[in-house]
Formats: C-alpha cells, sequence, structure tokens
C-alpha cells in the first residue's frame, strides 16, 4: 500500500507547517511501514537564519526528525486498528533515540517505522530513520496514547 | 538469587527506566507518583513492558494498584502465576 500527500492529510490532523510527511512508500497493517520526508531550504525552520552562517546552522532540528518519524508511527498504527476505531494518536514520550548524522536541505529521509505493541490504548513504535545509504537516526521506543479527535482538532466556535 | 529476587530486580530496571532513575533509587515500597512524580502515561507504559517482557496480560484496572514495586510484583506475580 502507497499513501499520497492528499491520503497523509486524510488521516492525520497535521497540517503546514507540521505536517511533517510527504508520502509513504509500502505499509503493512500491524507491522511496519516506509514513510518519506523531504527537507528542503524553504522550510519554516531555515526561515530568518542571517546570512553567512555556519553550514551546520542548516542541520535539519532533531525535534522535527522525531516528530516527522513519529507521524509515521502514528499513520502505521492508525491503518492497522480495526474499521470503526476513533481517536488520534497523541506522541507521549520518546526513548534511547540516536541522531547519527545532520540531515540538510536536499536530503530525502526514509523512515523504516515497526509498530512493537498495541496495549491499554497505548502503542510503542520502533525504527530507523536514513538518507540514501546513511542511517541518520535510531529510535529505541517511541510512545503514543489515543485521546478523543474532537479533545485534539481545533475548537470551532 | 532466588525467583523473587530475580523478579524484584527485573521489574526494579523496568520502572527505573521509565521514570528514568537508576535501579538503586527505586526502594521497594515507595509510592511511584508521591515520590517518583509518576503520571498515569508512565504508568501504562510500566504495564506494557511487563506484558511485553513476561508475556503476560493484566487487566487495565490493576493499574490503581501497582503504584509501588512491590505492589507491581504482587500484580504481575498473580497474572503470570509466579510462586514467588
Amino acid at each position: 500500500m502507497r499513501l499520497g500527500h492528499g491520503e497523509l492529510r486524510a488521516l492525520l490532523p497535521h497540517r503546514y507547517p507540521m505536517l511533517l510527511l510527504d508520502r509513504v512508500d509500502s505499509v503493512e497493517p500491524g507491522v511496519s511501514l516506509e514513510a518519506v520526508k523531504a527537507v528542503t531550504g524553504c522550510e519554516p525552520c531555515y526561515r530568518g537564519i542571517a546570512e553567512g552562517q555556519a553550514p551546520d546552522r542548516y542541520a535539519y532540528p532533531a525535534s522535527l526528525l522525531i516528530e516527522s518519524f513519529g507521524q509515521g508511527a502514528a499513520v502505521l498504527w492508525l491503518l492497522s486498528r480495526g474499521p470503526g476505531t476513533t481517536g488520534l494518536p497523541m506522541f507521549t514520550a520518546a526513548r534511547d533515540c540516536v541522531l547519527l548524522r545532520p540531515v540538510y536541505p536536499g536530503d530525502v529521509i526514509r523512515h523504516r517505522v515497526r509498530l512493537e505493541q498495541v496495549v491499554h490504548g497505548a502503542a510503542f513504535a520502533t525504527g530507523s530513520s536514513w538518507v540514501g545509504t546513511d542511517q541518520v537516526a535510531e529510535f529505541g521506543s517511541m510512545m503514543a496514547v489515543v485521546r478523543p479527535a474532537d479533545a485534539v482538532a481545533e475548537r470551532k466556535r | 538469587m532466588s525467583d523473587r529476587d530475580q523478579h524484584m530486580a527485573e521489574l526494579r530496571e523496568i520502572v527505573a527506566e521509565v521514570l528514568e532513575l537508576e535501579p538503586e533509587e527505586v526502594a521497594d515500597t515507595a509510592d511511584f507518583v508521591e515520590e517518583y512524580e509518576a503520571d498515569s502515561l508512565r504508568a501504562i507504559e510500566i504495564l506494557a513492558r511487563i506484558e511485553k517482557k513476561y508475556k503476560v496480560e493484566i487487566p487495565q484496572a490493576e493499574l490503581n494498584e501497582m503504584r509501588s514495586l512491590k505492589a507491581v510484583h504482587e500484580v504481575v506475580a498473580r497474572h503470570a502465576g509466579w510462586q514467588d
């Protein structure tokens, strides 16, 4: 199964500038997923950087890399649930996450996510992120819990 | 090491990791919430890790009881059939 950007928008409540996945290349519900996030110089995180900064100033922020992986885990969990299940995943904990090398504009990140355990309204995922053949991050354990959708969505008056 | 000591050591390790403490900081009867500022999410994480490690199912209702290492051991022993 492959999911385009529109399908990701239909699944996740995130929107610009916090929807940090571009595409899902493969999913085996309940087991694993491979998702793609392309980093560009147009990202809001690079806006307002003064001229003449050192190259490492353009490293993609670790918080956004972890969030991007977490969104991949959320998609995997959502596609693994039984029909009629409601509620949205809320990321609650990251453990044993190691960033191995910086990611820069122009890099295409591939997240390889495995769903480890779903129990008591919580899901645990593990995996790694890659740019080409370089591993850029290892995720020991990412935890999310399910919360009612109307508690997560923007309140409309 | 007796079975009980072994199980307590393993459970202490799980609790310490989730609560971000050293294993020797986790006292047998210290209340997770009062002593270590644990919340319901940490409790679910502890429960999930125990279920995975020992391949046992523990009803979520037992969470209310699992407030110290000793209490966790008692609940797990009951559901895993330990004769500790």
